[in-house]
């Protein structure tokens, strides 16, 4: 079953038509990765799944339940997450007061939201900085607090809009077997990368954008050697 | 409230002043710094815990003021009760200011709020039929109150200041309630991401309608008091932007989203400023703004922040914001 559904979804800022006639679906379970070179239209895709961009037209169906028209909040208590690729921390509160303020949505009593935010701190590893303000913490770690944020908010599908940028490849292992442990919990994955060596090892399916529009679709070994994919994209990319 | 016992002790004490005997001009100048101190707290409610700076908040003073009017002049009903009917029609009155201006951000929302003032005054100078127009309202007499067997005095500063040690109390202990409160917190994040605050499921709109209700609520009670104890209201009294500015100082001055910071503010403001009026015969809000421009560069957390800050160990930058004051 379709846990995601987006139906001819399109939009345009000024001139720029940034998502065009865009269909798609991630089934319950799947980790999806969405990919495309710069400029493609993946962040404006997340704006406007998360209520954040209104689209000029076109349907989006979380378990059925359509989602346009719904502002942000709205969208995060139908169990819709979603991370900034320019990451968005509270910057003066600590880390764990940054997750429990997420947590809420769950747990209405302090308490308890506060127990669930050091639950999910532990697991993204940000444990033994839970009382630093988060506008002082490493850029590694502001995309840790964006995942945590995310995930406190108990979604059904996650929207992870590039976590990996920045980071060495002994970490993006740890990144990748995180999001890979996050979707065995049961929470549902959209993947915005451009380390493909990430999306090639955990994604179980791929969608490749450019100039706003759907170009190839389908598992990420097969993609990846399609004409289009390597002009596209491939031919702008050095990929290591 | 997360500390009951302090909270009552200080009133307490606050309310047995009158019996160390002190003069009326004494009484009278603890009764403006009270009074100042509930508009400047009704202010930080919004401007301080929820980031959204208005300029407009004699609208909500000036419709508390009114309706207290309104009611007993009109009505007969009396201005204690129109205090809180004042509180309430400010509060109504916020709503859909709230959801109307709360579409914007930033400036924007600033810029609005200044714009719907001057409605309000407009309407207050012309809707002649409600308002008087520029003559405004004149109470004669106070109606009598009689409490456990005892007659009132109102020729007496004493029961004005209980009156007044019980509105600053409420928006007081109301701000300390709030910080310490879930809706607190997501003021909190209000002010520090509103795109991160709505992503984690904070219905930003919401919680920001309901805080100016409050605030409103508070700025509403001290219009009504003001009509009360100066028992003259017209439009330049409570609807000018003058008024507004003072609210903005007080906050500012004493301490932004602290809960202690309004009651420093306001002393400040009315001990400084009768001063620098009486002294130098300086235009007042050339003062106001010198002050602020001063505290902004050196005491960006306000008099009271900074003392706070000096007094308690501090926990980490992170947890003083969230915490603090
Ligand atoms: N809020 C906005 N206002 C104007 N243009 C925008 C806005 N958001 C995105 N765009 C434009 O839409 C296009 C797609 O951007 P984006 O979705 O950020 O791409 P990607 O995430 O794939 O790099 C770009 O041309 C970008 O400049
Ligand atoms: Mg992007």
């Amino acid at each position: 079953m379709s846990r995601l559904e987006v139906e001819r979804l399109s939009v345009s800022f000024g001139g720029v038509r940034a998502v065009r006639d865009l269909s798609f679906s991630v089934a319950e379970g799947e980790i999806l990765g969405l990919i495309g070179p710069n400029g493609a239209g993946k962040t404006t895709v997340f704006n406007l799944v998360t209520g954040f961009v209104r689209p000029a037209s076109g349907a989006i169906r979380l378990d059925g339940r359509p989602l346009v028209g719904l502002k942000p909040h709205a969208v995060a208590r139908h169990g819709l997450a979603r991370t900034f690729q320019i990451v968005k921390p509270f910057p003066r509160l600590s880390v764990r007061e940054n997750v429990t303020l997420a947590a809420f949505l769950r747990h209405p009593a302090r308490r308890d939201a506060e127990a669930h935010a050091d639950a999910v701190l532990e697991r993204v590893g940000l444990a033994h900085r839970v009382t630093v303000a988060a506008g002082q913490l490493t850029l590694l770690d502001q995309k840790r607090l964006e995942v945590a944020r995310a995930l406190a908010t108990g979604p059904r599908i996650l929207l992870l809009d590039e976590p990996m940028g920045g980071l060495t490849p002994a970490e993006v292992g740890l990144a990748s077997d995180l999001v890979a442990g996050i979707r065995d919990g049961g929470v549902t994955i959209v993947l915005v990368e451009h380390v493909m060596k990430a999306i090639m090892r955990i994604s179980d399916r791929v969608l490749v954008m450019n100039q706003g529009e759907k170009i190839a679709e389908g598992p990420p070994s097969r993609v990846v050697e399609e004409p289009a994919v390597l002009a596209a994209y491939f031919g702008k990319r050095r990929v290591a | 409230m997360r500390r009951a016992a302090p909270w009552v002790a200080a009133i307490a004490a606050a309310l047995l002043v009158p019996f160390a005997g002190p003069g009326s001009f004494v009484l009278h100048v603890l009764i403006l710094v009270l009074m100042w101190t509930t508009l400047g707290a009704a202010w930080n409610v919004l401007g301080g815990l929820a980031g959204q700076v208005s300029f407009g908040h004699a609208a909500l003073v000036g419709v508390g003021a009114y309706t207290t009017m309104i009611l007993y002049l009109k009505l007969g009903i009396a201005p204690w009760w129109g205090m809180l009917a004042g509180g309430a029609a400010a509060a109504l009155v916020s709503l859909p200011i709230g959801l109307l201006c709360f579409r914007l951000r930033g400036p924007y929302f600033s810029l609005a709020t200044l714009a719907v003032a001057e409605i309000v005054r407009l309407v207050a100078l012309n809707f002649e039929s409600l308002t008087n127009g520029p003559v405004g309202f004149l109470i004669t007499a106070l109606p009598p109150l009689h409490l456990g067997g005892w007659a009132v005095n109102w020729e007496s500063k004493t029961p004005f200041y209980v009156a007044a040690v019980l509105l600053a109390a409420a928006a007081l202990v109301s701000t300390d309630w709030v910080k310490g409160s879930r809706l607190g917190a997501y003021l909190v994040a209000i002010r520090e991401d509103e795109d991160a605050a709505e992503a984690v499921g904070i219905d930003t709109v919401r919680v920001k309608v309901i805080t100016l209700a409050h605030s409103a609520f508070l700025a509403g009670l001290g219009g009504g008091f003001y009509a009360f104890y100066f028992r003259y209201v017209d439009p330049d009294a409570v609807c000018n932007i003058g008024l507004s500015m003072e609210m903005v100082f007080i906050a500012m001055v004493g301490g932004l989203g602290t809960v202690g910071g309004p009651l420093v503010g306001a002393t400040f403001l009315t001990a400084v400023a009768e001063v620098v009026r009486g002294q130098l015969g300086l235009g007042h809000l050339v003062f106001y703004g010198l002050s602020m421009m001063l505290v902004i560069r050196f005491m960006p957390e306000g008099i009271w922040g900074r003392v706070h800050r000096l007094l308690t160990r501090p926990r980490g930058a992170a947890a003083d914001v969230a915490l603090g004051g």
